[in-house]
């Protein structure tokens, strides 16, 4: 079977969200928001409660978890040093009301989210992206230009930062938008084949006479 | 010649800064194995650049994950070893240079559990393991830095008694919750037998011996082999985009103990940071992985 790849500028259009399916290989050019930050996700939710406004306008946008050590120059100017993906599991609670509450159409990282995530994001548009783990460089080379960081008295990390990409890719669509989560596909199917794999081990351990 | 606090000063940054760039040997040669034999399209492309990436860091001399983890160090003091320094006041102070001077910066990633401050420093900060071996005239390090994302996925149970059905199935219960969590392909250790505090010991070195080397004791290389086929017969592939590779290998040790028998299972991600040095008194440093 042959991977299919797309080529997308962002802001991504719900209907270029919904084209995507489990599976895709996406290359991403454009504005997105990157933090690894769980205080962070706390922060954001009060801003939709209204305590506090939003750093920038992120409504229609990608919100990748994504850490970066940034830096400012003399000249007041931001600059990304190395940048890598957080576990999005971390963020399961936060993540359904964030991606209804900014409208997210893409969010990423590594590791997947929720169900209640994958539905709000069948319900509203949005996609999950797979960023590799530890693949730093790689995705640092995307980077274009750091056009804002939200939150600068947060630890770098904490930090959201607003970058131009060029190609932020290769991305695989780890849930898309109409209910497909290769997360929960690749769970339900290790869980279905556990029985058949301790029967096996348990033959090989017969066969060598250890019980 | 005695081996001195500046070898050991050398010794704690290097080895932390070293594990942050390059991926070890025998970890690319396992990838690049894998990437032969995956039958899963996504998987092979995930593996290409699992190496690209090890590739790229290692030629730019830059960091291969931003999560540099917390430092966690192993010392070995051989019993022919002449001393004239002060082991746990070197190594903290190799690391606060390190913090300080390293390029490019680490990021904030030791964080006091009781208020949730992030920082370089903290209680038990570097976390350091004493042994001595007998009969060897040098000193060897080994540095391990441990992120989040492999980390928070180690597991042990205690059992009375248990089978070896028992105790393999336990560990593929522990690979089964960590799913695809860890960045995989992963290297994982188990520990069997002893107490507690000795069997987390057994399954955490077992994640820093080399992979492709077969288990001296039989009935541990046969449990290996077992493991690794179960392991990677789950399916959850290259960060868990489906695939037949989730582990790149399973080490296992174990101990006696009393009947009350703890299993103890831990990850390394794919990028699997473990470097070497061992320490000679005439100022000879060989560098390991």
């Amino acid at each position: 079977m042959t991977v299919r790849e797309h080529e997308l500028v962002l802001p991504l259009t719900e209907s270029a969200v919904r084209s995507l399916a489990v599976g895709d290989t996406v290359f991403l050019s454009g504005e997105i928001f990157a933090t690894a930050g769980l205080p962070t996700h706390d922060r954001l939710l009060r801003c939709l409660d209204g305590d506090e406004a939003l750093p920038f306008d992120m409504k229609g946008g990608a919100l990748f978890h994504l850490g970066s050590l940034n830096e400012e120059a003399e000249d007041g100017s931001h600059h990304i040093i190395y940048m890598n993906p957080t576990t999005s599991t971390r963020f399961n609670g936060h993540m359904p009301r964030l991606i209804e509450g900014l409208g997210l159409r893409a969010t990423g990282g590594k590791g997947g989210l929720s169900a209640e995530s994958a539905e709000a994001m069948t319900r509203l548009g949005c996609v999950y992206l797979s960023f590799l783990g530890g693949g730093a460089q790689i995705i640092t080379a995307a980077i274009r230009k750091v056009t804002g960081i939200g939150w600068p008295e947060m630890i770098s990390h904490y930090r959201i930062a607003r970058i131009e990409v060029e190609r932020l890719g290769p991305l695989t669509v780890g849930i898309d938008a109409h209910g497909n989560s290769i997360y929960d596909l690749t769970n339900a199917k290790a869980l279905e084949n556990r029985s058949a794999i301790l029967a096996r081990m348990n033959a090989a351990r017969a066969a060598i006479g250890k019980p | 010649m005695p081996i001195t606090d500046d070898m050991i000063l050398e010794a704690t940054q290097q080895l932390y800064s070293r594990a942050l760039r390059k991926v070890p040997e025998d970890t690319k040669a396992a990838l690049a194995e894998a990437m032969r034999r995956e039958t899963n399209e996504t998987a092979r492309r995930t593996l290409n650049m699992q190496l690209k990436s090890a590739e790229l860091a290692e030629r730019k001399d830059a960091f291969v994950c931003s999560d540099s983890g917390v430092p966690v160090y192993f010392v070995k003091v051989g019993s022919k070893a002449e001393l004239a320094c002060d082991f746990k006041a070197s190594i903290r102070k190799g690391y606060e240079i390190l913090v300080e001077t390293i390029d490019p910066p680490l990021l904030k990633h030791v964080t006091n559990p009781l208020t949730l401050e992030r920082g370089y420093h903290g209680k038990d900060m570097p976390i350091v393991s004493y042994d001595f071996e007998s009969g060897v005239d040098y000193v060897e390090m080994v540095c391990t830095p441990k992120a989040l994302g492999s980390g928070r996925w180690a597991a042990l149970e205690l059992f009375t008694f248990p089978t070896l059905e028992q105790i393999e199935t336990y560990i593929l219960d522990v690979a089964i919750k960590a799913g695809a969590q860890h960045c995989p392909p992963v290297i994982m250790g188990v520990g069997i037998g002893g107490t507690f505090d000795h069997c987390a010991g057994l399954a955490k070195k077992q994640t820093l011996r080399p992979i492709g080397k077969k288990n001296d004791d039989p009935m541990l290389a046969a449990m290996e082999e077992r493991l690794t086929d179960a392991v990677n017969a789950l399916g959850f592939g290259p960060m868990g985009t489906g695939g037949d590779t989730t582990a790149l290998a399973v080490h296992v040790d174990y101990s006696s103990g009393h009947g009350f028998t703890p299993v103890a299972v831990c990850f390394n991600c794919w990028i699997n940071r473990r470097t070497s040095v061992r320490i000679w008194g005439d100022g000879r440093m060989e560098w390991g992985e």
